[in-house]
């Protein structure tokens, strides 16, 4: 069983307090004073008693209870090995949610609630939707529909959830959420998680993939919170060798498995639908489609060793369309994501060269689908993630195929 | 007059039947060696190639993080290490037929000169494929890059810096050939010297208006926020 790095003393401490209902974990940098103040009233009104908070801290070992006596929670600090600052900030959430299951499996926790780090999920009634849906709604895993507008979180719209999807046949919205609610065995799972093989560093942790493995049951709960991006100073090459290289990793590891889904299931949703006041702002999609020419007019040599000949004559025509004609088909956009899915398995060519290949494509479906969403309505644009989500579902057949015999003659 | 041009033309035909006859044992002794260590090159790339394969060898190198894949993708390492035992043998077989000519032969000296270069050779075999390799991994990585910070020279950037690895690749295998001695070195130096003053030149006059203009645009170019900000793709 995996081991937290939580002090027997500390542990014995915790448990002498009580059985542990909640473990309430924060998977970010905190403000600690802000916690100390908020979480345990909040706890208190929501009506969750025995919580323990666990945060991420530099060193040394803050008190247990010592705010006073009546306080409805204690807290626990937990170092983040590993985490150093240079690395992407999802990858750190991603270790510190590991982490924070392993304490949970280590405390004997009921329910483990994971939150981000900026604590806007830190509320009593979201706290108790996550809470409810495991103790009453028997769900493993809860994840959250965040708030967005037209063009935010596009890469997870246009290629991680969609993906997910179509390979492990539950419909999430975030399967990379930053904040969950977790069942007890399905936080034993997730302190489990390796990823099959070695992964020194980088690995991110995907609930709902593990969930769908493991036939755990997942609920989705709708949130009117929006976490600020955190892609500041990077460049999209990194994020997308971070985040879709996780992805495709994830496709190298559970390929039996994904290549017996068959189609995708609902997924039990709570909480209201939310009303989109603002579509965001306009976007201008011109420097997009020249980006995603220039990569055509100079990358044909690497692009061709990844897609088949007939993506290729695809990605010409479109190259010659004007930026206002320009629209990239949902079935060509899958086929390129499953052939780079492919190359990033057979290792056609370095992986880090594959990505930043992928990047001028990945500009090219955000200029058609800017183009497309630009004078319709949030519930359009959400619909038109439906639609491609559907295209992932239909082109399964085509990556299967591929996948297995890579070496067929594919026109 | 006529009979001793005729007697001394005799005995220089006799002396080259006479070497040719000498060298003869040696040249086949030294295809018969060739013959042999081909047939044991090829068993024995067999029995590797075979051994490998009943080990999952391929899968086993792809597995890590940084692999021999990753530079050399073309080729399975299965195959790679193959080639690299079947070229060996070759090698050897070269070097014991040199020295069968040698024993064969009343030439002597030959095997103590081509042995004494035979780790130069390979010591400019493992320079050229490391360059070789090298120069294309960083001519793609720059293109990449080059593209993805939407650069329009990209290509004749990538370009430029797969010539300078080779170039420079091939300047150092002859210079550890030992073939053209401070030619090389001085033709390197002046080729280089003269690339980097024509770019000086090319920069500091005759763009000088046009980096100039360039500067002012954008200095005088209104903020404005780039199209990625309105965009959150995570």
């Amino acid at each position: 069983m995996p081991k937290s790095d939580l002090a027997d003393e500390m542990k014995a401490e915790v448990q002498q307090a009580g059985p542990v209902d909640l473990l309430l974990g924060i998977s970010g940098p905190v403000n600690v004073t802000d916690l100390r103040q908020q979480a345990p009233s909040l706890l208190e009104s929501a009506g969750i008693a025995g919580a323990v908070i666990a945060y991420p801290d530099g060193g040394g070992r803050e008190a247990l209870n010592s705010d006073s006596d009546a306080s409805a929670a204690g807290f626990i600090p937990y170092s983040l090995t590993g985490s150093d600052p240079a690395t992407l900030p999802w990858v750190i959430s991603s270790v510190a949610q590991k982490a924070i299951c392993s304490l949970a499996v280590d405390l004997s926790a009921k329910v483990c609630v994971v939150l981000h780090g900026d604590l806007k999920m830190l509320s009593v009634e979201r706290l108790q939707t996550l809470t409810q849906a495991i103790h009453e709604k028997q769900c493993d895993l809860i994840l959250p529909i965040y708030q967005s507008r037209k063009f935010d979180g596009l890469l997870n719209h246009s290629i991680l959830a969609p993906l997910a999807r179509a390979l492990y046949g539950q419909r999430v919205r975030y399967p990379l959420a930053q904040d969950f609610g977790c069942s007890a065995r399905m936080f034993q799972k997730l302190s489990e998680f390796t990823g099959g093989r070695e992964r020194s560093d980088g690995s991110l942790l995907w609930p709902a993939t593990q969930a769908a493995m493991a036939s755990y049951q997942v609920c989705q709960a709708i949130v009117d919170v929006h976490h600020q991006a955190q892609t500041e100073g990077l460049e999209l090459s990194t994020i997308l060798t971070s985040l879709v290289g996780s992805a495709f990793a994830e496709m190298e590891t559970y390929a039996p498995y994904w290549q017996r889904v068959r189609n995708s299931q609902p997924t039990a949703t709570y909480g209201k639908a939310l009303q989109q006041t603002s579509d965001g702002d306009p976007v201008d999609a011109k420097p997009l489609v020249e980006s995603f020419v220039l990569g055509s007019r100079n990358l044909q040599e690497i692009w061709s060793l990844v897609l088949p000949p007939v993506t290729l004559l695809e990605l010409k025509k479109l190259s010659r369309c004007t930026p206002e004609s320009f629209r990239m088909p949902d079935e060509l956009w899958v086929r390129i994501i499953y052939d780079f899915a492919l190359a990033y398995r057979l290792r056609t060519i370095n992986r880090g060269h594959l990505m930043g290949a992928l990047t001028p494509l990945y500009l090219g479906w955000v200029a058609s689908y800017v183009q497309e969403v630009a004078a319709r309505s949030p519930l359009a644009a959400e619909q038109r993630f439906e639609q491609l989500a559907r295209a992932y579902e239909e082109g399964k057949p085509y990556l299967v195929s591929r996948w297995r015999w890579p070496d067929r003659f594919n026109p | 007059m006529w009979q001793q041009i005729e007697e001394s033309l005799r005995e220089s035909m006799g002396r080259v039947f006479t070497k040719i006859a000498t060298l003869l044992p040696g040249i086949l002794a030294f295809v018969l060696v060739l013959i042999i260590f081909l047939l044991i090159a090829w068993l024995a790339a067999m029995l590797v190639r075979w051994v490998l394969m009943a080990v999952k060898f391929d899968e086993r190198t792809s597995s890590g993080t940084s692999t021999l894949t990753e530079w050399t993708p073309l080729h399975t390492p299965t195959i790679l290490v193959t080639r690299i035992v079947f070229w060996s043998f070759v090698t050897i077989g070269v070097l014991v037929g040199v020295s069968t000519f040698e024993a064969a032969s009343a030439e002597s000296g030959i095997s103590a000169y081509v042995f004494a270069y035979v780790p130069r050779v390979i010591g400019a075999a493992i320079l050229l494929f490391f360059g070789t390799v090298i120069g294309r991994f960083l001519s793609r990585s720059v293109l990449i890059s080059a593209v993805n910070l939407n650069l329009h020279y990209a290509r004749l950037l990538a370009t430029g810096v797969r010539w300078l690895v080779f170039v420079l690749t091939a300047a150092m295998v002859l210079d550890h050939l030992a073939i053209g001695g401070g030619i090389v070195d001085l033709a390197f130096g002046i080729l280089f010297g003269g690339i980097v003053l024509a770019l000086a030149l090319a920069v500091g006059l005759g763009s000088r208006d046009l980096v100039s203009r360039s500067l002012e645009r954008e200095a005088h170019r209104p903020v404005e926020a780039p199209v990625e900000e309105k965009l959150h793709h995570f």
